[in-house]
């Protein structure tokens, strides 16, 4: 029984942690109807950063954060105004196909400079583990999954009280009716662009410490984000919590009872079956073109 | 007997009452108009008989036969064809191919039958000279008679023509009542106008429809006296 | 009226003379290495071309082709190592085993938005690699030899193969030309175009959609049995490797999606780039794909074939 609340527990944590790496894809859909492929490679970003910061001057990774807000935002800022800034209106299909080919650039890029070799942050607090009625819980995936909640708590915050967020979800509503509003448009798409960049690169070097990196872990990271945001709707900022909490919970369950691979494919399954039954999301606030 | 037969159709999106009740019954190769002011349900209801969308309550038959489930492909080959106020061509074919896919799948033809048809209809609809064009580049009054050909080529037996005359020089408009005139003979009509000389001139019976409802239903001049038509496009204060 | 109905018109000659210089090769003492290559080469013309049937004509961007390729490869070796089935067999029931599976997936994927339908496919590919990477640990059994594969038995020389591989890209261009004028091929356009008024004209695009998507699965299926007896040794990491659906996008995206020869073109291209940067370079192999597809979405949506065309002021979807 208490290997059914251990699971739980984990379940919970790692869903906080899905959901906070998932948060900048479903704004850049909302928003731009731009469906990111290259998503997960910002995480891959956000989490080599900290670790060279980490590896090269021995800074402690939670000091990190700001600098990969920084890099990834303006990343997200060029990216945007190069490449993703013309697809805006076009089909989806054109920014699937090119947001893939930037994550072929960007993750083989990375794979040439870092090789594949596989790398992990361990600072002298990352084994501790907290005892709490017979259950284990590592201090260092607690504290990601509090960051995580600040992070989607403040994403909440800007988009739900503050008058930049009120532009951005009005964009996302009605494209013309913000432009006559006064909305300046391509602005708003790069700051959300850039935004969305920088939470997931946020979110990225939070995983740096419990996650193992490498320059291939991007694609899985997106395979993600597209679960959690299909649960939780697509383009329902909030709905991110949800849909990676319920992630978190059925991976973890799979990989207790039953094996580590199989719940790789438990994630496709639940995928394909939103997908095809309820494409709105759980809670039913999902855009569905 | 009715050709086509709505009773009492009701559709909801959400809160809003988009139809309400609508009920009409259509004889074979009259001139039915739908007026109403901008908002009050037309196009809903051209959706709903076309099979775009499904009724939430009330019955939609054709010929008898109720039509509320089948899908819009099986609609438009048992003989109902919708045109699109916001034409739809099929870009990157040419205007003559755009009729003979129409033809191809609306009567189920092989494909030599389909070309026969298909000229047939290029002709009656004036295109002949733009067969080749690419059908996203002809100018406005052509996409609507490329429309307008579209939905006959696929046999149709009713046709629910939405706002055709939107944007027409009045010449263009009297060669576009002189053609459903013509088609009138062997067609029948539904007509959704905005431009009244039009839909009033030609239509044998009119239907005024406001918020999704009935109000009023007769000949064209029964209908342009009554109180609640002139107060629905113009607001009480005229009435 | 047969050239012209085939849609090729001033190119079938050229192609015929090419498809009969072809046949000669090997006779004319091409072997080794080059025959491998040129083997290779007709492969991934049918693989492009196979995906072109379906999301070139009707605008469905399939992500999960790889998937029917696996399948293929694995019912192929299954028949020939379990069964004892003669190879050609193998590959025919192959290619109704994926036919009836892209059945299934076609039919509930296929009413999706053309953007989900991307993802739905991409997710049943994925899946349907872990289901045979870990069906053997889950359920207990010795079958499908998990993340060992499988071994077929000896192959013939690489002639065989050679002329195989020549037929299957013979086959796919061929049909491709034939179906592009054909009543199919009308509609497969118009739901490319415009599927609402596609339906509302009276194509039964969900009908219409799944053929095309059975047509494409099936024969991929065929090729990846064929792929399966060549290697002689499969392992679900490369059947169901997602490079593969990737090298079938970008080959038809290069070239030209919709077009007959389209991807032969991006196939040819993207082949000799890959031997070219080779083994050394494999990193910079794929920085170069992507760099291919993010200029090619931006300055020429339309391919290499669908630019030209579109130049000299016909409709970019022929040839």
């Amino acid at each position: 029984m208490i290997l059914f609340w251990q699971s739980l527990v984990n379940g919970l944590l790692l869903g906080g942690i899905y959901a906070a790496c998932s948060a900048g894809f479903s704004l850049a859909f909302g928003v731009m109807g731009v469906v990111n492929l290259s998503h997960g490679d910002f995480v891959m970003l956000g989490a080599f950063i900290t670790y060279w910061l980490f590896i090269l001057t021995g800074m402690d990774p939670f000091l990190t954060l700001p600098f990969t807000l920084l890099i990834l935002f303006f990343l997200g800022f060029f990216l945007q105004r190069l490449t993703i800034n013309r697809l805006v209106g076009s089909p989806p299909i054109m920014s699937y196909l090119l947001t893939f080919g930037l994550h072929l650039v960007l993750s083989n890029l990375a794979l040439r400079a870092w090789t594949a070799d596989f790398r992990t942050v361990q600072t002298p607090y990352s084994g501790l583990t907290m005892n709490f009625a017979g259950l284990v819980i590592p201090y260092s995936r607690l504290a990601t999954f509090i960051m995580a909640m600040v992070v989607i708590l403040g994403l909440y915050f800007l988009l739900y009280r503050t008058e930049t967020g009120r532009a951005i979800r009005a964009t996302a509503q009605d494209r013309e009716i913000a432009q006559l509003m006064g909305v300046k448009i391509f602005k708003i798409y790069t700051l959300t662009f850039a935004l969305a960049a920088a939470i997931t690169g946020l979110a990225g070097s939070l995983i740096s410490f419990t996650f193992v990196i490498h320059p291939q872990m991007g694609l899985p990271f997106t395979i993600t984000a597209f679960c959690v945001v299909v649960l939780g709707g697509m383009g329902y900022v909030p709905g991110t919590l949800w849909g990676g909490i319920i992630l978190g919970l059925v991976e973890s369950l799979a990989t207790t009872y039953l094996t580590a691979g199989i719940s790789v494919a438990i994630t496709f399954f639940l995928l394909l079956i939103m997908l095809i039954a309820r494409p709105q999301g759980i809670l039913g606030k999902g855009i569905v073109e | 007997m009715a050709f086509l037969e709505c009773r009492r159709v009701t559709k909801r999106f959400g809160a809003l009452e988009a139809v309400r009740n609508f009920s009409f019954a259509l004889r074979p190769r009259e001139i039915l108009g739908l007026i109403g002011p901008n908002g009050s349900g037309k196009t809903t209801l051209f959706n709903l008989i076309a099979g775009l969308y499904t009724p939430d309550e009330g019955e939609i038959l054709f010929q008898e036969k109720s039509i509320v489930h089948l899908p819009p492909h099986e609609i438009c080959r048992l003989g109902i064809a919708k045109t699109s106020q916001i034409t739809m061509p099929f870009g990157t074919m040419s205007v003559y191919e755009n009729i003979l896919v129409a033809a191809l799948y609306g009567q189920n033809l092989g494909m030599s039958k389909a070309h026969v048809a298909a000229e047939r209809i290029l002709t009656f609809v004036d295109l002949h000279k733009q067969r080749d064009e690419p059908a996203g580049k002809i100018p406005v009054p052509s996409r609507r008679r490329l429309e307008l050909g579209r939905a006959l080529a696929t046999g149709a037996k009713v046709l629910l023509l939405d706002e055709v005359m939107a944007g027409l020089t009045p010449v263009e408009i009297e060669q576009a009542l002189l053609l459903l005139k013509r088609l009138s003979t062997q067609t029948t009509l539904i007509m959704v106008e905005h431009v009244m000389q039009a839909v009033m001139g030609i239509s044998d019976r009119v239907l005024v429809i406001h918020h999704g409802e009935k109000i009023a239903e007769g000949t064209p001049t029964e209908v342009a006296g009554r109180p609640e038509v002139i107060e629905a496009y113009l607001g009480k204060r005229y009435t | 009226m047969l050239m012209r109905r085939a849609g090729l018109n001033g190119i079938l000659l050229p192609l015929l003379i090419l498809g009969a210089i072809l046949l000669l090769l090997p006779l004319l003492g091409i072997e080794g290495y080059r025959l491998r290559l040129l083997s290779l080469l007709f492969m991934w013309v049918a693989l492009a071309g196979c995906w072109n049937l379906m999301s070139g004509t009707t605008g469905y961007i399939d992500f999960g082709p790889v998937a029917y390729f696996g399948v293929g490869s694995y019912c192929t070796a299954l028949f020939m190592i379990k069964g004892g089935v003669p190879f050609l067999l193998s590959v025919f029931i192959a290619g109704w085993v994926c036919a009836a599976l892209s059945l299934a997936i076609g039919l509930s994927t296929l009413r999706l938005q053309g953007a989900y339908f991307a993802i739905a496919t991409f997710a049943a590919a994925e899946a349907l690699k872990q289901v045979v990477l870990e069906g053997d640990r889950v359920l207990g059994i010795d079958f499908l030899g998990g993340a060992h594969g499988l071994t077929l038995p000896s192959p013939p020389s690489g002639i065989f193969f050679y002329y195989v591989m020549l037929f299957l890209m013979g086959l796919v261009v061929s049909l491709t030309a034939v179906i592009q004028k054909s009543k199919l091929g009308y509609g497969l356009r118009a739901i490319r175009d415009a599927e609402q008024a596609a339906e509302l004209t009276g194509v039964p695009t969900l009908q219409i959609k799944v053929r095309a998507y059975i047509l494409s699965s099936s024969l991929i299926g065929c090729i990846g049995g064929v792929e399966a007896y060549w290697l002689t040794y499969i392992i679900p990491d490369d059947v169901f490797n997602v490079m593969r659906t990737i090298q079938m996008v970008i080959m038809t995206l290069l070239g030209g999606m919709g077009t007959i020869l389209g991807p032969v073109i991006g196939a040819s291209f993207l082949i000799l780039i890959s031997e070219f940067l080779g083994a050394k370079f494999v990193y910079d192999y794929l920085i170069f794909v992507g760099l291919v597809i993010v200029v090619v979405i931006l300055l020429m949506p339309q391919g290499i074939i669908g630019t030209l065309v579109k130049k000299r002021g016909k409709s970019p979807w022929l040839f």
